[in-house]
């Protein structure tokens, strides 16, 4: 069976916007992320268990706004309390997370194919980002994530850089295309290369 | 446009929220007789208080959890935040 992603038929390799004057270094690099493991944590209010404990990929679940735990392959963003998205390019960790997180303790939901992934590099991706977000991205720093609206959807950002900077965001699969194209639309202007 | 400190995630745009209607609201005891007249105030009254007001609002497209406001109806001022099982 052939893998479909979320902006297949969207999402074409070149360069477009303005940017005739543009040196390439400058433009905005967009790629879809495929092939990403996502799953929903949430741990249960009458749980008793250590988050000390508990080690996925050898990454603590961290329940301080709005920090993502990483390494190399693995990012945990905290959505709310008790509640985490891990993200990781490690397929075998799908075996693990069943055994590592206890039934009682915690709900887990694979997600992995209901989230478009859209990823943003460049020094003007914050611009881009507060065309269609009320958040104030002056206070948004590396390796801290957020869940805002862009143009009316619900989206998670995972500033994963800062020089330049690069910002993963996470959407559902239905508004993926949507997104896309308020995306794509306000990078216009800087000049954007889709790879 | 109204800044709202959500007790989670920090400072956020009113348009990440959704109003939840009066926080000071208490429903009828569980198991306990309750007048007809009781029901329908605690499911249809409700103040429209000028000045100081608290309120129910949730981050609907931050952390998804339920906050009590205390805001000002007349100038919009927001006095506190709270988590929705915390009191004043």
């Amino acid at each position: 069976m052939t893998l479909v992603s979320p902006l297949q038929h969207v999402h074409k390799k070149g360069i477009f916007g303005d940017c005739e004057d543009n040196n390439a270094k400058n433009l905005i690099k967009i790629s879809e992320v495929k092939n990403l493991l996502i799953f929903q944590i949430v741990q249960y209010k009458k749980s008793n268990i250590s988050l000390k404990d508990i080690k996925i990929d050898e990454l603590n679940l961290n329940n301080e706004a709005p920090k993502v735990t990483f390494n190399n392959e693995t990012r945990i963003l905290w959505i709310s309390p008790n509640n985490w998205l891990l993200t990781s390019k490690k397929q075998e960790l799908r075996a693990n997370i069943n055994q590592i997180f206890n039934e009682t303790d915690f709900a887990i939901t694979d997600l992995s194919h209901s989230r478009a992934v859209i990823e943003l590099e460049g020094e003007n991706t914050k611009e881009v980002l507060k065309k269609g977000c009320p958040f104030n991205f002056n206070e948004l720093n590396k390796n801290t994530c957020i869940n805002s609206v862009f143009n009316g959807i619900t989206i998670t950002i995972d500033m994963m850089d800062d020089s330049p900077n690069k910002v993963r965001l996470y959407v559902l699969r239905s508004f993926g295309e949507s997104l896309y194209h308020s995306i794509t639309d306000a990078c216009l202007e800087f000049g954007y290369k889709n790879i | 446009m109204l800044h709202i400190k959500c007790p989670h995630c920090g400072l956020r745009s009113q348009n990440e929220f959704s109003y939840g209607g009066d926080a000071t609201v208490k429903r009828p005891e569980l198991n306990k007789e309750v007048s007809d007249q009781d029901w329908d105030n605690f499911v249809y009254l409700r103040k429209s208080p000028r000045g100081k007001h608290l309120e129910l609002w949730q981050h609907i497209s931050g952390c998804r959890q339920w906050i009590k406001v205390e805001r000002d109806t007349l100038t919009h001022e927001i006095f506190t935040t709270l988590k929705a099982n915390e009191e004043i």
